[in-house]
């Protein structure tokens, strides 16, 4: 390998865009966007696919590049894809709260796309914190959500791995978060915390050891550059996030409200998939592993990868196993 | 945790250089963006080295100073990644006597100056703190790495550099996961976020009082107004909802767009080219705060 030719790939993929799959915006408020994505096989299923993905990060890494897609992967399978797009909050945002993301924006969401198709209930697949508002969500409107997907997501917040858990348990969030949001970079610093040697060191001389292979630069670079655009994290919704969730553990005690109303997961009565990767380091597997036990439905299914937090949406091997898995099992019912 | 490439990839990218050929002819460019990475090769190919002399001899002495460069390449590193940021407390907060009684007109200035530079001691013991853990922490580390060495068989092939990059890293993550999830690294982060919220709610306090002075505006009247911007669209939203109840038809043609078509009525080029620019007319006219929304669902007003 030359080092002139990595560095020449890497001037070169310096403005890849990530995202390949065509998309159209059907509604938006505020800074959300609720996207549709147009199909490219013959429709399978009559019930959209809403897609919840987290506020932390951007969600067009479920739609990174062609082959690191995860959303082509279930457009591939014949289904309707929707995604919210929470956007960027800035300084005007800060008051905004968890109940407004739910009840208000993921809610309204529902009620277009259930317009659009003539439903009255979608099937939701949330990511990560994604995942926490969509069990929410089927929690409170279970009318609404026909068969509910987790993709890594945290349902137990005190399991004894979970570092970031045990991080913020003694922090005054409300004191941090003062009135203000929470930037993105400090997130991204907070992350890479979690395994130093390997995310600030390792990964790049994994990439010296490669080639200067241009499509393997590509795809480092897009994904390097969604890791770092973090958007800033509205205040309120944030500190309501680590108080009731990482601190007070709510939604695997039963005690969780949101705007007054209570989510009791023992209502959730939808079938549910449950994706967990085995090498989650954020997310870790008994955490999410949780939700059998505190859910109501009796047509749980688990799937576990031995996949990581970021590779259960991007890794060759998501690309291969997790879409059909998902229109298998939704087919199926 | 700064995030710059080429210190990232300083010292142990050495590995992969060490696999590349004689020195690069490459335009001037290149070869300045990667001066650094060859600075940092250099240092991690002279050191490997050493070892492996000293590795065919049987010393452990140079195995434990390969350990100890190691450390020292990654003692800079440890972020304290909430604290970047921080500036030093003003000269006049750093000397405040933290226990003089405060006395007078200025007595509740000298309070906010002494509890600014109270947080700002208790902010630096707790990095204190932090950065004895990380010392700990790359100490398990180098003892773990040079355990691991002592059988290998000596060569400073390729290859071999990249196992002895491999093995330090396992070694290291290992060390600081447990540091990383033990009490006191829990504590001392805790107590240095804390810290350092105190410090910045009294500084701000500080700088808004000033700004007050100047009659310039200030967060805390920004924050009022917003609070008050808001309820005001509950308020709206709350009418809006009740309207909509009261006409039953009303709902259908509120979820046409502000245009007066559905969305999915709307050409579709004009809909891709709509999701390439920001959001128009409809953003306002369908924003409905969710809490006053319910309530009107369930016909309560707002208060």
């Amino acid at each position: 390998m030359s080092s002139v030719d990595l560095y020449a790939a890497l001037v070169a993929a310096r403005h890849c865009a990530p995202g390949c799959s065509a998309k159209e915006e059907v509604w938006r408020s505020g800074k959300m966007s609720l996207y549709r994505y147009s199909p490219i096989a013959e429709p399978t299923s009559e019930v959209p696919l809403l897609i919840v993905y987290a506020l932390i990060n951007r969600p067009y890494m479920m739609d990174l590049q062609e082959d690191r897609s995860l959303i082509r992967g279930l457009l591939s399978q014949g289904l309707t894809v929707y995604l919210i797009d929470w956007g960027y909050p800035d300084g005007a945002d800060r008051f905004t709260t968890l109940a407004d993301y739910i009840e208000g924006s993921l809610l309204r969401s529902v009620e277009e796309i259930s317009r659009i198709h003539r439903c009255n209930a979608l099937n939701i697949l949330g990511v990560c914190q994604g995942g926490v508002f969509s069990l929410c969500f089927a929690a409170l409107h279970p009318e609404r959500v026909r068969n509910l997907i987790t993709m890594v997501t945290p349902v137990d917040f005190h399991t004894s791995d979970d570092l970031l858990s045990k991080w913020v348990r003694k922090i005054d969030v409300t004191a941090w978060v003062g009135n203000g949001n929470v930037s993105g970079d400090t997130l991204n610093r907070l992350f890479l915390s979690l395994m130093p040697f390997r995310l600030t060191h390792q990964k790049y001389v994994e990439l010296l050891r490669g080639g200067a292979d241009r499509a393997r630069i590509e795809n480092f670079m897009r994904v390097e550059r969604w890791i770092f655009d973090s958007p800033d994290q509205a205040g309120a919704a944030f500190r309501e996030f680590v108080v009731w969730f990482y601190q007070e553990n709510r939604l695997a005690r039963n005690q969780l409200k949101i705007d007054g109303r209570p989510v009791d997961l023992k209502t959730l009565r939808q079938p549910i998939l449950n994706l967990i990767g085995r090498r989650d380091h954020l997310v870790p597997p008994a955490s999410s592993a949780a939700l059998q036990r505190l859910t109501g439905s009796h047509d749980f299914t688990t799937l576990e990868l031995d996949l990581g937090h970021i590779g259960m949406y991007v890794s060759a091997r998501a690309q291969r196993e997790v879409p059909p898995a998902i229109a298998r099992w939704l087919a199926e019912r | 945790m700064e995030f710059d490439l080429w210190r990232h990839w300083q010292a142990l990218a050495a590995l992969a250089m060490a696999s590349a050929h004689a020195p690069e002819s490459g335009s001037a460019r290149a070869t300045d963006g990667f001066a650094p990475l060859m600075d940092a090769a250099q240092r991690f190919a002279s050191a490997a080295g050493s070892f492996f002399d000293g590795g065919s001899t049987g010393s452990t002495n140079a195995a434990q100073a390969f350990g100890n460069f190691l450390r020292d390449q990654f003692t800079d590193l440890y972020p304290l990644p909430w604290l970047k940021g921080f500036a030093a407390p003003s000269a006049a907060a750093a000397s405040a006597p933290l226990e003089a009684p405060a006395l007078g007109l200025t007595r509740e200035h000298q309070e906010r100056a002494q509890r600014t530079a109270e947080a700002w001691q208790r902010l630096v013991e707790a990095q204190r703190r932090l950065q004895r853990l990380w010392s700990d922490t790359l100490r398990e580390a180098a003892a773990a790495f040079v355990s691991r060495l002592t059988p290998q068989a000596p060569s400073s092939s390729a290859e071999s550099l990249n196992r002895l990059y491999d093995a330090w890293i396992d070694c290291a993550e290992e060390a600081y996961a447990r540091m990383a999830h033990s009490e006191p690294f829990s504590d001392a982060l805790a107590e240095c976020v804390n810290a350092s919220s105190d410090w910045r709610r009294e500084t701000s306090a500080t700088i808004e009082q000033w700004a007050k002075l100047l009659d310039l505006p200030t967060r805390s009247e920004i924050n009022t107004l917003a609070l008050r911007l808001r309820a005001a669209e509950g308020e709206l939203a709350s009418m809006r909802a009740q309207l909509e109840a009261a006409a039953p038809h009303s709902r259908e043609h509120g979820a046409a767009r502000a245009d007066g078509q559905p969305a999915e009525s709307r050409p579709r080029a004009d809909r891709r080219s709509r999701a390439d620019q920001p959001a128009r007319q409809d953003r306002q006219t369908r924003t409905v705060a969710p809490k006053t929304r319910r309530r009107a669902r369930r016909g309560k007003a707002r208060p």
